[in-house]
């Protein structure tokens, strides 16, 4: 990396006056700062703007939401004290997840929709429409990470579960296969142990206790994932159909056209800044544009 | 001890050292990308990667542009004139383009060209001024590419070409923009011969002194006086870009049409039967692990890969085959990644055997005896042209097929065959019109008309390999032997001169620290530095991709202590280097 704005400058100090930067001589009007123009559809980008920017702290809130599961989900495994409360929170928490998430992926799909019509207003290749599409396509790829966050930490949990009622299992004296954990999430039944086992002594009991509850969170856990399946399937149908394209940038500069300001319809408003107004204000004026 | 941690280097620079480097809260800007500028970030990053540091769009500099002057741009261009010229452009009337211009380089910018900049209007508006020196695209962690096909005819087009010494320089400053990025400053080594390899050498040797001068850090460390980097050229091996490869990346290049690195299939997924486009890049993991291997090894192991990853995810079906992947999809929608590269592989796969038992698998057997010159049973094969002939009269066999066939056979009859012979196997094989592809391998060095222009001159003579091979897969691309030969520091210095006065030292072996290599094109998570030294190795006029499969082969054999790189100006398919052969006795169309 190689910074030359040193020689630059050097190079304007240094040149001869007529090779500086031609201060424009022609015209007075122009030694003003050059006009700032809006371009077509600005407004509606400002708005999408503000949209992607609560629409990415939504899913921040959902990020936290998924780490405070995980770290609710270890406490679980390792406190047996006040059990009750804590299944409570993760439920509660699962459920917040899915409610958030719903109300991004509904937020998600207003946004394309918004995209598609700024496609339709100002054509496909034109900046707004291509700016729409990009946040369209940046938030669904961010959204799309927390979900996945969120079942990683739900299956990272379930694996932990399982092997807690392996080693409690171990210490009744008992050896269970995942294979056999797996069956008893799918019939719900904890019937492993209720036929002939002696439940001989204090730590037995416990432990048989453990698996119970261990399998009570299992089946809770596996009700959560259930729930959120709709979320999850809308989330792939979303992603299946932007495809690969959209987030590549050669296919993304390929879609560019050139650009031509078409005189009849569209309005372009001018924002000229004054130079040494201390209030700086702004004045719009609307006249026709001519190419 | 600066070290370069080789796990993002071109990812990073552009990613952070231009974009997130200008970044400002609440204040989104423009992208703007010439031609090159633009293939280079395509293969670092993916759109999301620049929203997320504050680029809105992106813009082809040469593509009449909407004024967004409410925004600052960021122009990413290659040093070329008409690249400046629009950005001179940008700013020239009243109503600027942009707000403020924020301007990196590829590589270095001329005098001439800087002063243009300086005479402007931009000028006055310009906040940032880099030259990034990264003028090459990372096409994997271990290959890279100059992005110029075209160079292709300016080296071996019949007719001289006029602007070949200005391309020479230009494919030397971005060879050198490489070992920067890398930190290296290698020993350049040259094949003797042709006089090209020599002329590229010398320039990259120039280049790389520039660049030092620069970045003094480039080459530091005990390890890295031993990297080299070689120059060879196309003709040096013709048989590794024509042969057909049953490895899974370069048989799925040869075989099927995908085209930019997309692979597309037709399935049902989440949704209805559609088409599926899927990038086969070192984002797919699955890719990564399987591209280099046999294809018969390949679908066993989707397949394997697939069924234990059912099992694990409680996921019943039998047979973990194509159609059942869309129910599994719609069961488990949080699993669509990884179903969907399962259902890809196994397309890719199946798509690869379908096409090779239509046809090719006929022809492979003669080919590897060709090659080879010995047959599977490791005898000398006695009359050649008894196998070819059934090749060339059959009718479902295609003219470049057909051509490949014939251009193992000249080489393997080592001192070219008569002309008459010839004329007589183009007209057994009715490829008249593509006659041109055989005579044109003449321009590259290669000895095709016995007694002709190229007498004399004779394909290398390569390793005798003991390892046990597929025996469709016995070919070992020659390069290979002149990596571990150069590794080995046992190059022929009379047949790979080292350019000026870098030669080698023959240093006791320090110990190196990582074995473990990142991602070097993206923002994967950092590994170790990687201090060990590199070989670099470039091939003039096209690499193939059982060469860079080799690339990758050789540096696990030596445990990680050396790595070996290999590039080109671009990547070959068989079909693609035929047709590079053909109009090089035509002339030339305007260059853009």
């Amino acid at each position: 990396m190689r910074d030359r704005l040193g020689d630059l400058q050097v190079f304007i100090s240094e040149s001869p006056e007529e090779a500086r930067p031609s201060e424009e001589n022609q015209n007075p009007e122009n030694a003003e700062p050059p006009e700032l123009f809006m371009f077509d559809g600005e407004d509606e980008m400002d708005r999408i703007y503000k949209e992607a920017q609560l629409m990415q702290k939504e899913m921040l809130m959902l990020k936290l939401d998924v780490k405070r599961l995980g770290k609710q989900n270890a406490r679980f495994l390792t406190s047996v004290r006040r059990i009750s409360s804590i299944k409570r929170d993760s439920n509660a928490l699962g459920r917040d997840i899915k409610a958030r998430g719903e109300a991004i992926y509904a937020r998600l799909e207003k946004l394309g929709k918004q995209s598609r019509e700024l496609e339709e207003e100002h054509g496909a290749t034109s900046a707004v429409a291509r700016m729409a599409r990009s946040q369209c396509v940046y938030l669904t790829k961010a959204f799309h990470e927390a979900m996945c966050e969120y079942n990683t930490a739900e299956m990272l949990q379930r694996e932990n579960c399982k092997t807690r009622i392996q080693r409690q299992a171990e210490i009744m004296g008992k050896e269970v296969s995942r294979e056999q954990i797996e069956e008893m999430i799918e019939t719900g039944k904890c019937s492993l142990f209720s036929d002939n086992l002696l439940l001989e002594g204090r730590s037995a009991r416990s432990a048989l206790t453990e698996i119970e509850n261990r399998h009570k969170e299992l089946l809770e856990l596996e009700g959560r994932i259930r729930d959120i399946h709709e979320l999850f399937f809308q989330m792939a149908l979303l992603v299946e159909e932007q495809g690969c394209k959209l987030d590549n940038i050669e296919a993304n500069v390929g879609q560019t056209r050139d650009y031509m300001a078409e005189a009849s319809a569209q309005i372009k408003k001018a924002v000229r800044y004054k130079k040494n107004n201390p209030c700086k204000k702004l004045l719009c004026c609307c006249f026709p544009c001519c190419r | 001890l600066i070290t370069c941690n080789f796990s993002s280097a071109p990812f990073s620079e552009i990613l952070n050292g231009v974009i997130k480097s200008v970044k400002k809260d609440g204040e989104w800007k423009v992208l703007i990308v010439d031609h090159m500028s633009m293939r280079i970030l395509s293969s670092c990053c993916k759109m999301s990667d620049i929203l997320a540091e504050g680029v809105t769009i992106v813009e082809d500099i040469n593509k009449c542009r909407e004024p967004i002057s409410s925004l600052e741009a960021i122009y990413l261009i290659s040093p070329m004139e008409k690249s400046v010229k629009a950005l001179i452009n940008d700013f020239k009337d009243t109503v600027f383009t942009y707000k403020a211009a924020h301007i990196f380089f590829t590589d270095a910018c001329s005098d001439s060209l800087f002063a243009e900049i300086g005479r402007s209007r931009v000028a006055k508006v310009i906040k940032t001024l880099k030259e990034i020196n990264v003028a090459f695209l990372p096409y994997e962690s271990q290959v890279f590419s100059l992005d110029n096909p075209s160079s292709f005819k300016s080296f071996y087009g019949s007719r001289p070409c006029e602007s070949k010494d200005r391309m020479i320089e230009n494919m030397a400053e971005q060879i050198a923009t490489l070992c920067d990025t890398l930190k290296e400053f290698p020993a350049v080594r040259y094949r003797k011969g042709p006089e090209d390899n020599f002329k590229l050498a010398k320039e990259v040797s120039s280049r790389l002194m520039a660049h030092k001068a620069d970045n003094p850090s480039m080459g530091e460390g005990a390890d890295k006086a031993r990297s080299q980097l070689l120059i060879v050229d196309r003709g040096f091996d013709p048989i590794s870009p024509v042969l057909h490869e049953l490895t899974f990346q370069a048989m799925a290049y040869d075989l099927l049409d995908i085209k930019q690195d997309i692979y597309t299939y037709q399935t049902t997924g989440v949704g209805n039967s559609k088409q599926r486009e899927v990038l086969l890049d070192e984002d797919d993991e699955l890719w990564i692990q399987l591209r280099h291997q046999h294809i018969a090894d390949v679908t066993k192991k989707v397949t394997e890969l697939l069924r234990s990853f059912c099992e694990s995810k409680r996921m019943c079906t039998d047979n973990a085959n194509i159609k059942d992947l869309a129910q599994m999809l719609k069961k488990m929608p949080q699993y669509q990644k990884e179903l969907t590269m399962y259902s890809t592989h196994l397309h890719l796969a199946e798509a690869c055997m379908k096409t090779f038992k239509a046809t090719v698998d006929k022809i492979c057997e003669v080919e590897q005896d060709l090659a080879m010159g010995t047959n599977a049973d490791g005898e000398p094969i006695k009359d050649p042209m008894k196998s070819i002939v059934p090749v060339l009269l059959n009718n479902d066999i295609g003219p470049f097929e057909k051509i490949r066939i014939i251009l193992l056979f000249i080489f393997h009859k080592k001192k070219g065959i008569g002309e008459e012979n010839l004329t007589k196997l183009i007209e057994h094989a009715n490829i008249k019109n593509h006659s041109t592809i055989i005579t044109n391998l003449q321009n590259l060095g290669c000895n095709i008309i016995a007694g002709g222009r190229n007498t004399g001159n004779t394909l290398p003579v390569r390793k005798e390999r003991t390892e046990s091979t597929y025996q469709l897969s016995r070919w070992t691309p020659v390069i290979k032997d002149i990596m571990e030969d150069a590794i080995e520091d046992k190059l022929d210095t009379k047949q790979w001169p080292f350019f000026g006065d870098r030669a080698q030292i023959n240093t006791t072996q320090t110990t190196v620290n990582s074995a473990r290599f990142g991602h070097w094109h993206k923002n994967k998570s950092p590994t170790e530095y990687r201090s060990g030294p590199r070989l670099i190795i470039f091939v003039i006029g096209g690499v193939s991709h059982s060469e860079m499969r080799s690339a990758y082969e050789v540096t696990r054999s030596t445990d990680g202590k050396w790595e070996v790189l290999i590039g080109s100006s671009h990547i070959l398919t068989p079909n693609g280097f035929l047709n590079d052969l053909k109009s090089l006795d035509q002339e030339s169309e305007s260059a853009s």
